[in-house]
């Protein structure tokens, strides 16, 4: 089940120094956007930080056979996850997100993330031999994909069951699906949008008009985004400085922890520190990428590459979000929003990958 | 073998479809750094003035208004402290609660619909005024102070007036009515007019705030500057002085101006209201005040136009001597009556005054006399005379409602009635009745006017404002001629206000005329009719008692003008106040 110990000097520690420092910018920025205080978030998102390091390293150390053939079983997991999550869930601010096990709220969707990834890659490689893929050997991840979709969608959480689709979709287009097909279905969607519209709940379409046109709503949806455009906008090049932004510290920024970090960090830090912490995400996203065009087994590759496209998929659409270019959906960004859940499933994703990178694939892995 | 080679080509996809997503997550981080870009570098002004509008709270402090004071700087408009009830919303979650508590437990008659709709936009760190509170309020409420958390007891300033008898001239003052305007403003005369004056300038106080309206901190303080105080040319104790001598169920204006300068001394209207009700939102006294029949709010001294009658007289003497038309030593007989083609014009002397010369006509207000002058005046000349010397005209001295009064002439009544003139009603204008409206102000604008030979100071009620003369100077001989007549009306037996001289000698001497003026409502054609006099005349048709009078009469420092409405006759009623009036503002040289 676990590697030799010593296969912990293989590690990319590149990687690992990269995780590091954005955490590191996380922790800064909760503690900014709280006017200067460790207190209430920075304090225990280091915390469970730290709480989740033995399970960081102990994912790091799995076997990666051991994943491969727990795949159907970790889906099966988050599936009767999410149904409990729909009867027994912990209900706040209107949806059904949460369960409890052992005091911890859990966000059964983020983990539903990596097991569809790790299901969908143990699948594809079982196709490995096929030179293109069909239309017919697609049609089984995409049905297993929209069942995720939607019983994410109706807790409601539209943005983690919007990724959900999006991982499961890139997974097929990575492993190779003739293009023709996206291309069609891209046209289909086009065209049945108006239905799919009807089928949004008012606040979702309401979201997403005010998202078009903010000022339909200055002091209530709209609040949020224009609010987080001014912060981020009256950063500037270089920012307001360390703690100096009014926006945050008067609380003109509403769900500035979680969904709207992004704003704080670009007002204090400006279109540099921006661009900076992009390059730092687009980099983290590129190591266990770069691994991937080592590597023969498609298994392996489709956890390195998805995997980490995932961050970097999350952390761009969090940012459109604030900046206006997408709808408020409610995003985490990933290391850096309040919120355990999320830390934890980056955790495993990132301890995936690092466990994934250090792969010797001179023997052959899986049969 | 043959396995292997498609499984190398599955593997080569990949890598080509890792480009793709590869290619694809650069483009939009590229999108995503454009648009920050765009954010933070072009429209970063944009952006950084609207940071600074959301934190900067501009908070205007009221400034004190200027006070108001008589010619002698007694103060009679102020300001005074005043507390209300407020209710501050971020103090206690059951803020409306404890409103409506505090309007069960203190009877405040709050309108609960009307409070909820306004504070619900309104700053909850700011305190939302609910109502005034009076010191048995405030007693009330400290008994039971525990019960509140949210309602406290704030002080403000509002104005204070310690003398009714000036609101008639000072006006009041009104809520905002928009928005934009943050406190109470002038609504009423002096206060309206002089708002500018007195208001002053509002302090500032910029802070930041939070999104909540919560002040963090405060950047900068500009104090309030207080409005500039005005100085009358009232007097307090002949203002108070005179309004005591207004018959109290009588309608009546009283105006005292100075014949030097044209400041007025004083100026009374009854009935009269007290401006501080307003201040004290009283609102069952401003009620009554509005719908009283007897309207208190309105001022005769300016507002009231009434038939001049015989005080009119002297212009129609001064138009006779410029025109040459009468000599002043020439006697004209009066049998009670004159006629003009086939009506007759009566004298109030039913027996008439016999021979009559101009000084006995105006001493003895013959009317006949003036309808043998007027049969060979021109009304325009009446007119063009009567605008000379004060008739007419607004001044413009800062009150509501001023009126410019009639006098007719050929050219007004083809515009406004669209008829021609009659020389019968030439007649009748040269003895003040007729179309002629005048108020207690003109009319002693007018006799200042003759006293001063033509050239008359405009009158004034704002002590610096420089005197002003306008007018056109009269013949020095007529003006005399016409002064001797007007001191004999007092001081010469068969004076109409010979009386006066008799009845208190001690008084101050003065000269002036008396007028009875006819209550528009009798028609000509009942004035002719013999059974006018031993009708039943209802109080509202009784005439209206005038007088217009001067002092001391050889040096005219005083005018007085009085009108009592349906008085009776002028020598009877009007005259007697007058005279006490000016021997007051004589006596203590007002």
């Amino acid at each position: 089940m676990f590697k030799e110990f010593k296969s912990i000097f293989n590690l990319n520690w590149i990687y690992i120094f990269i995780l590091l420092i954005i955490f590191w910018i996380g922790e800064i920025n909760l503690y900014s956007a709280a006017g200067g205080s460790l207190d209430p978030w920075a304090s225990n998102q280091l915390i469970r930080f730290l709480f989740f390091l033995p399970l960081f390293f102990l994912v790091i150390m799995l076997e990666p056979k051991f994943i491969f053939n727990f795949a159907e079983i970790f889906l099966i997991l988050v599936l009767i996850g999410l149904i409990t999550t729909l009867i027994f869930g912990y209900t706040g601010m209107g949806a059904t997100r949460w369960i409890r096990i052992a005091g911890f709220n859990l966000q059964v969707s983020e983990f539903t993330k990596i097991a569809l990834v790790i299901f969908m890659a143990k699948y594809f490689h079982k196709l490995n031999a096929e030179k293109t893929i069909g239309l017919f050997k697609s049609i089984l991840p995409l049905i297993v994909s929209v069942i995720f979709f939607v019983l994410v969608a109706i807790q409601p959480d539209l943005g983690t069951a919007v990724i959900i689709l999006a991982l499961g979709l890139v997974v097929i287009f990575y492993a190779g699906i003739k293009l023709i097909y996206p291309l069609i279905s891209i046209g289909i969607i086009l065209s049945i949008s108006p239905i799919l519209w009807t089928f949004l709940k008012p606040y979702q379409q309401n979201r997403i008009q005010i998202f078009l046109n903010p000022d339909l709503d200055p002091l209530g949806r709209g609040y949020h985004i224009i609010q987080s455009k001014i912060a981020i906008g009256s950063g500037g090049l270089k920012g307001n400085g360390f703690l100096e932004g009014s926006q945050s510290s008067l609380d003109f920024l509403p769900e500035k922890e979680t969904d709207f970090v992004f704003a704080i960090f670009s007002e204090q830090f400006g279109f540099t520190g921006s661009i900076l912490l992009i390059s730092l995400f687009f980099i983290m996203f590129l190591i266990p990428v770069l691994k991937t065009f080592k590597l023969t087994q498609a298994f392996n590759k489709i956890i390195l590459f998805v995997l980490s496209f995932k961050i970097f998929f999350e952390f761009l659409i969090n940012i459109s979000m604030t900046i206006g270019i997408l709808p408020v959906v409610g995003v985490a960004l990933p290391f850096m929003s309040y919120g355990g859940s999320s830390l934890l499933s980056n955790l495993i994703i990132c301890a995936l990958l690092l466990n994934f990178m250090s792969i010797n694939e001179k023997k052959r892995m899986f049969s | 073998m043959e396995k292997n080679k498609t499984s190398e080509d599955s593997i080569k996809i990949l890598n080509r479809r890792s480009f793709i997503i590869i290619i694809v997550g650069a483009i939009l981080s590229f999108i995503v750094s454009l648009r920050l870009f765009s954010l933070q570098v072009i429209n970063f002004n944009f952006y950084k003035k609207k940071s600074v509008e959301n934190k900067l709270s501009i908070k205007l402090t009221p400034p004190l208004r200027g006070d108001i004071y008589d010619s002698k700087k007694n103060l009679i408009a102020g300001s005074s402290s005043l507390y209300e009830f407020a209710v501050f919303k971020n103090l206690s979650k059951d803020h409306f609660q404890e409103i409506k508590k505090l309007d069960s437990l203190i009877n405040l008659n709050l309108n609960f619909e009307e409070i909820s709709k306004r504070l619900k936009k309104y700053n909850e760190y700011s305190g939302f005024s609910l109502s005034r509170a009076s010191w048995e309020q405030i007693v009330e409420f400290e008994k039971n102070k525990f019960l509140f958390n949210s309602i406290k007891i704030i002080e403000s300033k509002k104005r204070y007036y310690p003398y009714q008898n000036f609101s008639q001239i000072i006006g009041y003052m009104g809520q905002p009515t928009q928005s934009s305007e943050l406190y109470s403003k002038g609504v009423f005369h002096l206060e309206k007019s002089y708002e500018k004056h007195l208001k002053g300038t509002p302090g500032k106080i910029f802070s930041e705030v939070n999104a909540k309206g919560k002040t963090i901190r405060e950047i900068s303080i500009e104090k309030s500057i207080k409005g500039n105080d005005l100085d009358l040319t009232l007097d307090l104790s002949l203002q108070n002085y005179a309004q005591s001598q207004l018959p109290r169920n009588k309608k009546g204006s009283i105006v005292v101006i100075s014949v030097s300068d044209g400041s007025i001394l004083s100026m009374n209207s009854n009935p009269t209201f007290d401006a501080q009700i307003f201040e004290d939102r009283e609102n069952n006294k401003i009620q009554d005040l509005l719908n009283d029949d007897q309207k208190p709010l309105f001022n005769r001294a300016f507002s009231g136009f009434y038939p001049p009658g015989s005080v009119f007289k002297p212009i129609s003497a001064l138009v006779g001597l410029q025109r040459n038309l009468i000599d002043p030593q020439k006697e004209v007989f009066c049998k009670g009556h004159s006629s003009l083609g086939d009506r007759n014009y009566y004298c109030w002397k039913k027996k008439g005054h016999g021979k009559v010369n101009l000084k006995k006509a105006i001493k003895e207000s013959c009317d006949v006399y003036f309808y043998e002058l007027a049969k060979k005046t021109n009304i325009d000349d009446i007119a063009s005379l009567s605008s000379n010397l004060g008739l007419n005209k607004e001044y413009d001295i800062g009150l509501s409602n001023i009126g410019k009064g009639l006098v007719p002439s050929k050219k007004w009544k083809k515009a406004f009635l669209e008829e021609s003139w009659y020389q019968g009603e030439t007649l009748i204008t040269c003895i003040g009745q007729g179309y002629n409206q005048t108020s207690p102000l003109q009319l002693a604008t007018l006799y200042s006017a003759i006293l001063n030979g033509g050239k008359y100071p405009i009158p004034k009620l704002d002590k610096n404002t420089p005197t002003k003369f306008t007018g056109k100077l009269l013949n020095n001989e007529h003006q005399k001629i016409i002064v001797n007549s007007l001191n004999a009306v007092v001081q010469e037996p068969r004076g109409t206000a010979h009386k006066l001289s008799i009845s208190n000698p001690e008084f101050v001497k003065i000269g002036g005329k008396t007028g009875t003026s006819q209550v528009v409502r009798i028609k000509e054609s009942e004035r002719e009719d013999d059974q006018y006099k031993s009708k039943e005349i209802e109080e509202r048709f009784k005439d209206h008692s005038v007088f217009v009078g001067y002092a001391p009469y050889d040096k005219p420092k005083y005018i007085a003008s009085v009108i009592i409405e349906n008085g009776g006759s002028g020598s009877a009623v009007a005259a007697p106040i007058a005279h006490k009036i000016l021997d007051f503002a004589f006596k203590n040289n007002v």
